[in-house]
């Protein structure tokens, strides 16, 4: 199998992630109360449900006034902290997808690197902040590695979803310290944090609907 | 849940609405959420917001004086950039805009991001970020301290600058000062609800208070039983005054109301922080005495306490009139 994705394919896959959201409702509604205000779940739902509804403006779109647009329905929509970060997420991978209209291995890499980098800039955080951005650098991290290692698309796509299942596992053990948990006497320690959660959904949906394309292809 | 509301996914913009009605001065832009001034003059344009539920903050301060627009987010939830964008753009007046913003992560984050959209645009732009809160400890690694009702005192210097017809930077310059001199602190008795969640976020016993929180119930320095006024006075200026040395020097005062206190109860604590800064050889110059920045229908106060020289006695003198401060000729 290979990566090969359109803008129409990227839509497919965000709707695939938009139902594993929307079907985590109390868990990632519980995991937030824990530890901020309850409302990263309604938040993030939201946005991917108002990008679905956009779905056939967005899949007729170039890849980069795509990532432009989910940007900035994204920032408006989500709100608050998470909606900015998505929308710098996007906006920064806009930019490494001008003038391209397949996502290939190694050009996934590089949007995943640009959003990775869009997030951390805009969060002025970094990796072992117990947020999102664990999830997605150890996603990187073990993608990477195996691209290098001459691996097999399924292969990479497989230790993309590796690592993101490492990295927010890894967030239970952190202390928080941007956001409202890091109000928290325990700084959260001991609970997953809700945002790399989410991030999980995103980047599994993303592995589960390439590998279950290709199948369905053949 | 108990709330004169209509529909908890409008309380934002029906308040909005309501505030322009209440105040013939000030104009209110549906879908934004942003409320600004009517009548512009040529001067630097002054901004501020962050989430609703603070009211009067924000867009009780704008007006001759203070703001030129505020930007609101859902109850305790920043803006979206889109949103302070719109604000920025009403606050514009040819010289430029400054961003008064909380120190917390999502405001920080949607305000520096609309700020850097807004200068593609090609509007000057400075920010400042208010930190006031001595409860948490500031750090340059973490979010840091948080911005409470010490807020209210940028808003005042930083507007009365502006409408001298001060430059950008000057504004900006005073806005900082007026930081950098703010001490604050808070406690708590009771709980708030959220209109969209509909039970309290965390509970306080029949006999607990806590020391410290913030203004959207994050937790404090400790929960301890309920004390006299004259014992809270004593815990929070004596962190304030650990913070910072204001011996021998004129301060003005915020007595806070968070919402579901009684103004009999904010004048007690104020004769208790007047005899506290007496002696301390610390002169209170202005006492600023009600609700200027609340946490919905949360019990409990805040102080704050900033440290003034000529200029900023000057600043703070000057008229402005708004619905959450009036100040005459």
């Amino acid at each position: 199998m290979k990566i090969n994705i359109n803008s129409k394919d990227y839509m497919e896959y965000l709707n695939k992630a938009a139902v594993v959201i929307r079907n985590h409702k109390d868990y990632i509604t519980r995991l937030d109360a824990e530890t901020g205000d309850g409302d990263h779940w309604v938040n993030m739902n939201m946005g991917f449900n108002k990008l679905l509804e956009q779905k056939e403006l967005l899949e007729g779109m170039s890849l980069s006034d795509m990532f432009k647009k989910i940007a900035m329905t994204l920032m408006s929509t989500i709100g608050g902290s998470s909606g900015v970060l998505y929308g710098s997420a996007y906006l920064k991978a806009s930019k490494v997808v001008i003038g391209e209209n397949i996502i290939t291995a190694p050009l996934l890499i590089d949007i995943l690197t640009a959003k990775l980098e869009g997030i951390m800039e805009r969060g002025n955080a970094k990796p072992g902040f117990k947020t999102m951005i664990d999830t997605l650098h150890r996603a990187l991290e073990y993608m990477t590695e195996a691209f290098h290692s001459n691996a097999s698309d399924e292969e990479i796509l497989l230790a993309m979803k590796k690592g993101a299942t490492y990295g927010m596992n890894e967030t239970a053990q952190m202390k928080a310290v941007k956001g409202r948990a890091c109000y928290q006497l325990d700084k959260g320690i001991g609970k997953l944090d809700p945002g790399a959660v989410t991030m999980y959904y995103q980047l599994e949906a993303l592995a589960e609907y390439i590998i279950e394309q290709n199948k369905s292809n053949v | 849940m108990k709330k004169l509301i209509n529909d908890s996914n409008k309380v934002v913009s029906e308040m909005l609405q309501g505030m322009a009605i209440a105040n013939p001065n000030i104009v209110y832009y549906k879908d934004f959420e942003v409320i600004a001034r009517k009548n512009k003059t040529e001067k630097v344009g002054i901004v501020s917001g962050g989430g609703s539920g603070h009211e009067p903050a924000h867009g009780g301060y704008v007006g001759k004086g203070m703001l030129d627009a505020a930007v609101a987010g859902n109850v305790f939830a920043s803006p979206s950039p889109d949103r302070i964008i719109k604000g920025i753009q009403e606050a514009h007046m040819g010289k430029g805009v400054l961003l008064v913003i909380k120190n917390y992560s999502g405001d920080v984050m949607n305000f520096e991001m609309a700020k850097e959209l807004a200068e593609m645009e090609g509007i000057a732009i400075k920010s400042v970020i208010v930190k006031d809160d001595v409860a948490v400890p500031d750090s340059t690694y973490s979010t840091g301290r948080r911005g409470i009702a010490g807020t209210i005192f940028v808003h005042k210097i930083a507007g009365a600058k502006a409408e001298e017809d001060a430059t950008l930077e000057e504004v900006s310059r005073v806005a900082q000062k007026t930081i950098d001199n703010t001490r604050s602190m808070g406690m708590s008795m009771s709980s708030c609800i959220l209109p969209g969640v509909g039970k309290p976020g965390f509970v306080l016993k029949e006999n607990e208070i806590e020391i410290g929180m913030g203004i959207h119930g994050e937790p404090g320095i400790e929960r301890t039983n309920v004390k006299k006024a004259r014992e809270i006075v004593d815990i929070l200026c004596h962190k304030i005054l650990k913070d910072m040395d204001y011996t021998n020097s004129e301060v003005a005062v915020i007595i806070n109301g968070l919402g579901g206190t009684p103004a009999m109860e904010l004048y007690i604590i104020t004769k208790e922080i007047d005899e506290i800064l007496k002696t301390k050889n610390i002169t209170p110059y202005k006492y600023f005495v009600g609700n200027f920045m609340t946490s919905l229908e949360m019990a409990g106060c805040s102080i704050s306490l900033l440290k003034l020289d000529s200029e900023l006695k000057q600043l703070l003198d000057a008229p402005c009139n708004t619905i959450g401060l009036k100040i005459g000729d």
